[in-house]
């Protein structure tokens, strides 16, 4: 008995049904071990022959550029506060995806920190392998005290009520935006985008509460809103708490900022761009079409060329011309939503006729139709392109270093001009550095869109009651 | 077709569906109603009217203009010539207008046409609550008398893609009569469906017409229209052939097109 299953599993298994089954099958699989293991013995005794001084002496120019090195508590109280915001967003969504699914009659999701780990593993092995390169106890202290940050705030947004979800979801955007204050100051955007969000939570709370009660709620609650958004935006300017602006960032921390930039920006231009593109009024639609099609014909460099010598030319002389980093922004904000535009409008092409029909047979408005019934449907169709899309922003951000911007793979370069390591050659070490980090990053984005593919699909696939 | 139509000339003394089946007044009416897709000319000098509580089944055979027909009624087709009139309200290229006519008009499709990415309470709650501007708790209690009243309470909380054909059907006209229309307009609502579950939307409608729902329907389902319509109105290529209560359309028919159509689905 125990002979036969034996036998049974040497002539079944998986290695002897797929690699030897044929002759030619024999051939490939041993041509393709013996390339493997050249390469893997090749790369191998590379990375233990290779010289990370470099990088362990160029660490903080690789992430953080040219920061002031005394101002380097900022990107730390940055971090934390970046940590805290995405704790308690994803605390009080987890809870309410939770609230739902009881309230479907789904499986209520289990808690456990352990899924957490398997989703950013890679990202919070990157970090340790970032530390791994510095001396000293405190990096590590600060890391441990970051995760433990987001630890600690997670597990209280998990205690937040779900009729209460958007009180979270504000406090991790103030949070969010309080790491921007710290590094560049209570002045400008800062200032502005904090008392946009403040404005925007009193407009939202007032008209909870008085909906009820009040006739007027609406206006009442836009009143209140402005009021409280301008005040905090002013007070924080009066408070003058001074930073260093965008302009002056550099290092893997500019290209994770950039990326930001242009997904939060672009996205919503893009989808203007594409209900402008399918809209019927000629003028609107033109502009569409004509925005779209030069920002998708041009090479992103030449693009990169024209902010950084042109655009200033296109500034009236009254005006400020904003600074290069801003001014590369803007085309990479324009360029992503040209391209977001035009994913958009493949899934807006795929909501059936029939779905708009029902939706006019309602009563409903040529708005709200495409608010509520056509972007929920068409956007969760194109989540795979969109995130590549994001996914080739984030990459092009080292195009910036065609412009002399000491982004992440500027620095690169630099390091190795350094008068120590200047002719050693070194270019494949720094090189397969950046690489990592920027795979780690890309890889765990387009993990989290799969994820979330699999989330939104509830509803849509027949086999339901699994959430992921 | 052999002779060519003038003016609101009906084709014969039994195409005129204008008089109304007696009971109430006059809710719709359609004179002189012309439709092109291009060169091809879908509904030719319909004239027609619908009076309160009455039922109206309209046959014909496939590519006669039977759906695009009640598809003018709310505007879902914009019509070329003629006059449509829903409840006081002529339709015209004035948005608003056609707003207030699609509030008062349900409309059931083919294909159910719900929307997948909301629950059941959610599809039915939506127009109520982003049209009529009910709250949320308001809309959900119509929405569940209604899940009651078509059969599947216990389904609220489901996506469409969960029910079977039938119950998609019947949640579909739940949504409908969510907004609670003076008019409703079925469009085959059952050629989608698998056999077994005909009957179960056939059931609803009927219990809606028996309620004094005012309805047009567009059906292949000749057992209906003989026990629920008032009138028949028989449609081919585009125009109003024959008109007439259940008995005189099926036992006794005059155009030689309509015996020529019965004889081939009967």
């Amino acid at each position: 008995m125990f002979d036969k299953r034996r036998e049974l599993s040497f002539k079944d298994s998986w290695i002897n049904r797929n690699l030897f089954n044929t002759w030619y099958n024999v051939v490939l699989t041993f041509l393709i071990i013996i390339g493997l293991s050249f390469l893997i013995t090749n790369l191998i005794s590379w990375l233990l022959a290779a010289d990370f001084a470099i990088v362990r002496k160029n660490l903080t120019l690789f992430l953080v550029g040219g920061f002031p090195r005394d101002q380097l508590w900022r990107l730390w109280v940055a971090g934390h506060s970046m940590l805290c915001c995405f704790g308690i967003a994803s605390g009080v969504l987890w809870r309410s995806a939770q609230a739902e699914a009881q309230a479907k009659g789904f499986a209520a999701e289990q808690h456990s920190w352990l899924d957490l780990l398997r989703r950013f593993w890679v990202l919070v092995a990157l970090l340790i392998f970032f530390l791994s390169f510095t001396r000293g106890v405190l990096p590590y202290l600060l890391l441990v005290s970051a995760l433990g940050v987001f630890v600690v705030s997670r597990e209280l947004a998990r205690r937040v009520e779900p009729t209460v979800t958007h009180r979270g979801l504000f406090l991790a955007g103030l949070v969010g935006l309080s790491s921007f204050v710290v590094l560049a100051g209570t002045s400008g955007l800062g200032a502005l985008s904090v008392g946009g969000l403040i404005g925007t939570w009193t407009l939202f709370e007032v008209r909870h509460t008085l909906e009820s009660t009040h006739q007027n709620a609406t206006a009442v609650s836009r009143f209140a809103g402005l009021g409280a958004g301008v005040v905090v935006w002013q007070t924080m300017i009066a408070i003058g708490f001074d930073g260093y602006g965008w302009d002056t960032w550099t290092g893997f921390h500019l290209n994770l900022f950039v990326t930001v930039i242009g997904i939060s920006s672009g996205f919503p231009i893009g989808l203007c761009l594409a209900l402008g593109r399918s809209s019927k009024m000629p003028i609107i639609k033109t502009i569409c079409v004509v925005f779209i099609e030069f920002c998708r014909g041009v090479p992103l460099i030449t693009l990169l060329f024209f902010a950084a010598w042109m655009m200033p030319l296109l500034f009236p002389r009254s005006v400020v011309v904003p600074d290069l980093v801003t001014r590369c922004m803007i085309v990479l904000i324009a360029f992503s939503a040209a391209y977001i535009a035009e994913i958009v409008r493949g899934g807006l092409q795929s909501v059936p006729v029939g779905q708009v029909e029902a939706a006019q047979a309602a009563g409903l408005s040529q708005i709200k139709i495409q608010r509520l019934i056509v972007l929920p449907q068409a956007l969760r169709a194109v989540i795979p392109a969109m995130v590549g899309q994001f996914i080739s922003l984030f990459k092009d951000t080292t195009l910036l270093s065609i412009l002399k911007i000491l982004e992440m793979l500027h620095g690169s370069r630099v390091s190795n001009s350094q008068t120590e390591f200047l002719g050693l050659g070194l270019s494949g070490v720094t090189l397969t550095f950046v690489a990592v980090a920027f795979w780690v990053v890309a890889y765990t984005m387009s993990k989290e869109s799969r994820r979330l593919e699999t989330r939104l699909g509830v509803g849509i696939n027949q086999n339901l009651g699994q959430r992921l | 077709m052999k002779t060519q139509i003038t003016a609101s000339q009906p084709v014969s003394v039994y195409a005129d569906a204008t008089k109304i089946a007696g009971k109430g007044k006059l809710i719709i009416q359609l004179r002189g109603v012309d439709k092109h897709f291009g060169a091809f000319q879908a509904l030719t000098n319909i004239n027609m009217s619908v009076g309160e509580r009455e039922v109206v089944v309209v046959i014909g055979p496939s590519g006669s203009g039977k759906s695009t027909l009640i598809r003018c009624i709310n505007r879902l087709e914009r019509h070329d010539k003629g006059s449509i009139t829903v409840d006081g309200i002529e339709l015209s290229d004035d948005i608003k207008a056609t707003q207030n006519v699609r509030r008062e008009t349900g409309m059931v499709f083919q294909s159910f046409n719900l929307f997948p990415h909301l629950s059941v309470i959610d599809n039915i709650t939506l127009a109520p609550r982003n049209v009529r501007n009910l709250s949320k708790a308001e809309a959900e209690a119509t929405a569940m008398e209604l899940l009651e009243r078509v059969q599947i309470p216990e389904q609220a909380r489901k996506y469409p893609g969960q029910l079977s054909g039938g119950q998609q059907q019947r949640v579909a006209i739940a949504r409908a009569l969510a907004m609670k229309p003076k008019v409703m307009l079925f469009d085959e609502p059952t050629s989608a469906l698998d056999p077994e579950m005909i009957k179960e939307v056939l059931d609803t409608m009927k219990d809606l017409a028996s309620e004094g729902m005012t309805m047009i329907c567009v059906t292949h389902e000749m057992g209906f229209a003989r026990e629920v319509a008032d009138r028949v109105v028989f449609m081919a290529d585009g125009e109003i052939v024959e008109v007439g209560t259940p008995e005189h359309f099926f036992e006794n028919p005059t155009e030689d097109r309509t015996k020529l159509f019965l004889s081939q689905i009967l």
